[in-house]
């Protein structure tokens, strides 16, 4: 009893609830494009599967990807899957939702990139769906604190793109997420389990930072799709590209010198070993044509020789990459 | 009325002490619209339409599942089952013809129907034909499993329950009857097994399916299903209702008909080049998606769906 009321005594004289902590999420968070910029910014090169531990059904899915697709009108407005967030460059917004009447919080809200559905973040301890429920873009979360980190779980969602070259991930994926506050940062580490697409879990982890002026996109995304030229292919046709057919599967090796073996990816290539392999095999390209320097330009290291700033290249053979 | 409290107490102590199983044990009723309901788990799903006219179903499921599909339709709502709409010939789509439309009431009357006891069965006049026999022949599927009314034009139209229905013919697509049954209020399009999202999908060119016909039909659902467009982040649209797995919207039809259609190109490319179907099976055109919808055996392997392809390809050559 005594030590009770020390404990009251202590909080109240520290000005703090003797409730388990639950950090506070809440508020406009800027990405940091300091991780992985060229992917998230510009975008990743068209056939560049490195890092990522897909099988060979995920390589022949990417590798028959044809951004052409995305001129038909049914393809226009489709919506990122929950796991791109990690892959693209936007902010996110996240507020809470409570009970009237106690005040608890029901559910975190997170909003942000235009082409990413709301997320609704369960707290309230309801059941994922079964498996014949209807899979809308966001998926199904919920959410649990563990000590400062709140953990997600999402199921539900549709599939679409892990990386934004045509990379697949699948519906029956599971992504886990842990949010960290470190004072203004924002970390978010996700694991992507996904057993028709990956041999391993796929394991990210992004930085945000705290920016209550930042301008978020409004919600919900307005989109009208329309096809704009005549179609000179034929209804019914689904852009794609053949088996052996992808001209740009050596584009990546061109540039960089990097193996194509290496380009197509697979659970060894995430690894920091896995550059004892390439010791013998890689020889840097005399110049960088590409990414060289940083986004928007850069000191040159002593190694690479930059051929122009950040993407505009004016000798490279590529152009720019948008 | 008040139970008097010494009643209340009684019932209490003669109790059982276990609780009976729920009514529909063991399928899963899920409620896409306030009077629109899927039920799974009894073979096929089963689509049911409620209202003041009555039940319509979509699919009777396996017979097997008959009494707990009744009793899920009994927590849905009381009202006499009207209609029974089979979308396919498959045995788990009509096995359970005879017990569901049995506790149903037909809205035709009885003198003017000799099968009108119980609710009316309805499907497309080949369901029939690959039903039944000539006579003299045994029948695949006994006589009170057939459809008690059937049709032979491209759509069947019926208003019940302040909402138009149309049940569409999908010639030569899974077999040569499929049709989808479109709720037109309640925005749901019941599409048999023209999708099963849990594996290829299966075409039976012996029974008059066709990859042309399946194709056909995936691009119409495309148009017909709308999604949540212009504002996205509603999460609402028209719901698919497929004859396996999970339900659908039009972004998810899109998705199959994409893995259809791109199936079938790699498939023709390699015809056009001269391969046999075996070096076809050897060379793996389905590989892209055979670890999400490959069944490990029957119908839905990606042996099968390459097999009927190229069957189906071959025919249209000739």
């Amino acid at each position: 009893m005594q030590r009770r009321i020390l404990q009251l005594l202590f909080a109240v004289l520290i000005g703090r609830s003797l409730l388990p902590a639950q950090v506070d999420l809440a508020g406009n968070w800027t990405a940091r494009l300091h991780q992985d910029w060229a992917e998230r910014g510009p975008g990743p090169e068209i056939v560049d599967y490195l890092g990522l531990p897909i099988n060979e059904a995920a390589r022949a899915k990417a590798l028959s990807y044809s951004a052409s697709e995305l001129a038909l009108p049914e393809k226009q407005c489709l919506l990122y899957p929950p796991t791109y967030l990690h892959y693209g460059p936007f902010g996110i917004k996240m507020w809470t939702e409570s009970d009237a009447a106690t005040d608890k919080v029901i559910a975190w809200k997170m909003s942000g990139p235009s082409d990413l559905a709301v997320m609704t973040i369960w707290m309230d301890g309801r059941p994922h769906p079964s498996e014949n429920a209807p899979h809308p873009f966001e998926g199904f979360t919920t959410g649990v604190w563990n000590g400062n980190t709140l953990t997600t779980t999402t199921t539900h969602f549709k599939g679409g793109y892990l990386r934004r070259n045509g990379v697949p991930v699948s519906d029956q994926a599971v992504l886990t997420r842990h949010f960290m506050r470190h004072g203004n940062t924002l970390t978010i580490e996700a694991f992507i389990q996904d057993a028709v697409y990956l041999t391993e879990p796929l394991r990210v982890t992004r930085s945000w930072e705290l920016d209550p002026a930042a301008e978020m996109a409004s919600q919900p995304y307005h989109c009208s799709p329309e096809a704009e030229v005549p179609r000179l292919d034929g209804e019914g046709t689904v852009p794609h590209i053949l088996p052996g057919q992808n001209e740009n599967a050596g584009e990546v090796t061109r540039m960089y010198n990097l193996p194509l073996e290496t380009v197509m990816g697979g659970a060894e290539t995430m690894y920091p070993e896995y550059r004892k392999r390439l010791k013998d095999k890689y020889k840097a390209p005399v110049k960088c044509l590409r990414y060289c320097c940083g986004w928007e330009g850069g000191a040159p290291t002593a190694s690479i020789q930059c051929v122009g700033v950040g993407y505009s290249t004016p000798d490279a053979p590529f152009g720019r990459a948008f | 009325m008040r139970i008097p409290l010494a009643l209340f107490l009684l019932s209490l102590a003669l109790a059982p002490a276990q609780q009976p199983a729920p009514p529909g044990a063991g399928l899963e009723v899920i409620a896409l619209r306030p009077d629109f309901h899927v039920i799974a788990g009894a073979g096929a799903n089963i689509s049911v339409q409620s209202g003041t006219d009555g039940l319509i179903l979509v699919d009777s499921g396996m017979a097997d599942r008959s009494e707990a599909v009744l009793a899920a339709v009994r927590g849905i709502s009381q009202r006499p089952i009207r209609f029974v709409i089979n979308t396919t010939a498959d045995a788990e789509h009509v096995n359970g013809n005879a017990k569901i439309a049995g506790a149903g009431e037909s809205l035709t009357p009885a003198s003017r129907s000799l099968l009108a006891t119980g609710a009316s069965i309805i499907a497309h006049e080949n369901v029939l034909t690959r039903m039944s026999a000539p006579t003299g022949k045994q029948p695949p599927f006994p006589l009170e499993l057939w459809p008690t009314e059937t049709f032979f034009r491209k759509q069947k139209n019926m208003y019940l329950n302040h909402e138009g229905i149309q049940i569409q013919w999908q010639p030569a697509a899974h077999t040569d009857g499929d049709t989808i049954v479109y709720f037109r209020r309640s925005d749901v399009i019941a599409v048999g097994d023209l999708i099963d999202t849990r594996h290829f999908p299966m075409i039976d060119t012996a029974r008059g399916g066709s990859i042309g016909g399946e194709i056909g039909a995936l691009n119409r659902l495309v148009e017909m299903a709308i999604p949540s467009t212009p504002l996205l982040g509603q999460e609402v649209g028209t719901y698919v209702v497929p004859g396996h797995g999970r339900v659908m919207d039009q972004p998810d039809v899109v998705e199959y008909r994409d893995m259809v259609t791109i199936v079938r190109d790699v498939i023709a490319d390699l015809m056009k080049k001269g391969q046999t179907l075996e070096q076809i099976q050897q060379s793996d055109p389905a590989k892209s998606y055979a670890t999400r919808y490959g069944a490990a055996s029957g119908n839905g392997t990606a042996r099968n769906f390459i097999e009927s392809i190229y069957v189906s390809l071959s025919k249209a050559r000739q």
